[in-house]
């Protein structure tokens, strides 16, 4: 009744979400502080500012980045990030040859220390799908353009290892320090569907 | 539902996370790596052909790769096996392995010739190439 000042209810997934939470809460298996506490967590200090410190740690340190692409884990926990879906990560590094790309196809696995929740594209069957079977044509889609000969490797996280893509540091960012250099850095190049701009 | 004669599964609950736990335990996480002196069965540059297996329930080999080969990049150490832990069957620990695939092998001649998929698979998810 377009006349008629309404609110629109929320949507399915918000109601299911809902539903959901007020059984577990009146069914005592979680507290409703400890959810506030898990969502101020990864809406305030878990994020892509954690892998662009990184990156840019890496770009900056060429002893810290050899450390970074040979064992991951303990490179990371040197910047003080680690913990959950981030027990034991792997970073791989694009190059002039080479451009690497991250997804799940089983599910949503995504390295959350570094990088925080995973974006709703991420867990998206299209993208899970297509990563694989046409990883050139999503790159497009996303405005990367693959060049001549670059090699496009594909990481299906689908075990326990937990990836973070190490971006080509820009030309023209030479005098930079690494807070400059982390302010460039974005999410999507950290899961391979960017590329990190000097701008 | 619970039909006439069938006695209810014992549902053991843990106690709800206390919101000051959040941050310590977050930060911690817990490994799936099993601390456990276990022969591997392939080493770095063996070529290997992923099972054809289908089974009923939970596995993490993806079913596109199902019947291909490709080449182990990189031993990863052990670690509990989800396709026994899913359901109660214990952690059956075991090597895994980081394994290359090309797009080729698994797409056929329209693929990129040097495109691949990287794929970290247990030794239960392997043969011999």
């Amino acid at each position: 009744m377009a006349d008629h000042d309404h609110t629109e209810p929320p949507s399915d997934t918000a109601l299911r979400v809902k539903a959901l939470e007020s059984l577990l809460l009146e069914k005592g298996l979680v507290e409703a502080d400890t959810l506030d506490a898990i969502i101020q967590l990864y809406e305030h200090n878990v994020g892509p500012q954690n892998g662009a410190k990184v990156v840019a740690r890496a770009w900056s340190d060429p002893d810290y980045k050899a450390r970074l692409l040979a064992d991951a884990t303990p490179a990371i926990a040197e910047l003080g990030y680690g913990g959950v879906q981030g027990e034991d990560m792997v970073v791989v590094e694009n190059t002039s040859d080479v451009h690497n790309l991250l997804v799940c196809t089983l599910c949503s696995c995504y390295p959350w220390p570094v990088l925080g929740l995973p974006p709703v594209w991420y867990k998206a069957a299209p993208y899970r799908a297509r990563a694989v079977s046409e990883p050139r044509a999503v790159l497009k889609e996303f405005g990367v353009e693959i060049r001549e000969g670059v090699e496009v490797r594909v990481w299906d996280s689908t075990a326990e290892l937990r990836y973070m893509v190490l971006p080509e540091r820009p030309a023209g960012t030479e005098g930079l320090g690494e807070d400059e250099l982390a302010a460039l850095v974005t999410r999507d190049s950290m899961i391979g569907v960017a590329l990190v701009e000097s701008t | 539902m619970v039909e006439r004669g069938q006695r209810c599964k014992r549902v053991r609950i843990m106690p709800a996370l206390a919101a000051d736990m959040v941050v310590p335990l977050f930060a911690v996480g817990s490994s799936a790596r099993v601390d456990a002196d276990i022969a591997p069965k392939f080493k770095a540059g063996d070529t290997v052909t992923a099972r054809n297996i289908n089974p009923t329930g939970h596995t993490r080999l993806p079913r596109y790769l199902r019947g291909k080969s490709g080449t182990i990049e990189k031993d990863h150490g052990v670690f509990g096996l989800p396709d026994s832990m899913a359901h109660g069957g214990g952690e059956t620990p075991q090597h895994v392995y980081c394994v290359r695939f090309s797009a080729r092998e698994v797409w056929g001649a329209s693929a990129a010739p040097r495109d691949s998929f990287y794929v970290d698979m247990w030794d239960d998810y392997l043969d011999p190439a």
